[in-house]
């Protein structure tokens, strides 16, 4: 599995000025979910076998926008594309729950 | 000789109009106008079928999908849970509409507006009933006295 720079992969940013919705913010994450498993060099059936899902199809739905990174399986998840998982969680954060990133982590942090 | 022709199941790629049919006619009730829901159909990165069945507007998430893998069919809810798979769609139709989430958005709205309205004649109309009957009780005595 390739490791790439925490902090490269963290400053990609959703535009500031476009005031996306939030099925563009959800499409967004998963463009980005999607180049970190390829960062990762895996496939979908391997990152949902790592992350003991039968089927590939969930990892799809989520990269395609229609879900979220489940909570329960956010931690795995970032374990598994070789990401810490704090960090991934408040990446993925600021597409899932913008306002809620704005008021924890401030908007220096955009 | 004769030969019949049986209709080649497809295993990968887009979905035909049948197998979106289907779908599409057992989702009916979950995508009746006034729903708010939608429908539409992606594909994972090995080119497999998928359909969504999204919720109202604002979120638009994903509360079910169906995907086809190598001439099967999977439904799963938003979450990933897996819930039925089978060879047949049918089956599998049969199996996502009865797992499409029972409160609809219209039951909810319905409620909404009938406590709205109650609560309205509660605080608005009960008072001005009351006072109109205290003023009868009130003036019903001298009305009589001066007749």
């Amino acid at each position: 599995m390739k490791r790439v720079k925490q902090q490269d992969v963290f400053a990609e940013r959703p535009p500031v000025k476009a005031a996306p919705d939030v099925k563009q913010l959800r499409k967004m994450a998963g463009d980005w979910l999607k180049q970190r498993r390829a960062d990762a060099e895996m496939s979908q059936a391997d990152l949902a076998a790592r992350l003991g899902l039968k089927y590939y199809t969930f990892i799809s739905q989520v990269e395609n926008g229609f879900s979220r990174v489940p909570i329960e399986i956010m931690g795995a998840w970032a374990s598994v594309l070789g990401l810490e998982q704090a960090a991934f969680a408040r990446h993925l954060l600021m597409y899932y729950e913008p306002e809620l990133h704005r008021l924890l982590f401030g908007a220096e942090s955009k | 000789m004769s030969v019949v022709a049986f209709e080649r199941k497809q295993d990968s790629g887009e979905w035909s109009d049948k197998e979106l049919s289907a779908l599409v006619a057992a989702f009916g009730a979950a995508l009746a106008p006034g729903t708010g829901r939608e429908w539409e159909t992606g594909m994972t990165e090995r080119g497999d079928a998928q359909f969504y069945l999204l919720s109202p507007l604002p979120d638009q998430a994903c509360e079910l999908c169906v995907s086809r893998i190598g001439g099967r069919y999977i439904l799963e809810d938003g979450l990933g849970r897996l819930l039925f798979e089978h060879r047949n769609l049918e089956l599998v139709a049969l199996h996502a509409k009865a797992a499409v989430p029972s409160t609809s958005w219209l039951m909810v709205r319905g409620v909404t507006l009938w406590c709205a309205i109650r609560n309205t004649i509660h605080e608005k109309v009960e008072p001005l009933l009351v006072e109109g009957e205290e003023l009868l009780v009130q003036f019903v005595p001298q009305l009589a006295a001066f007749a």
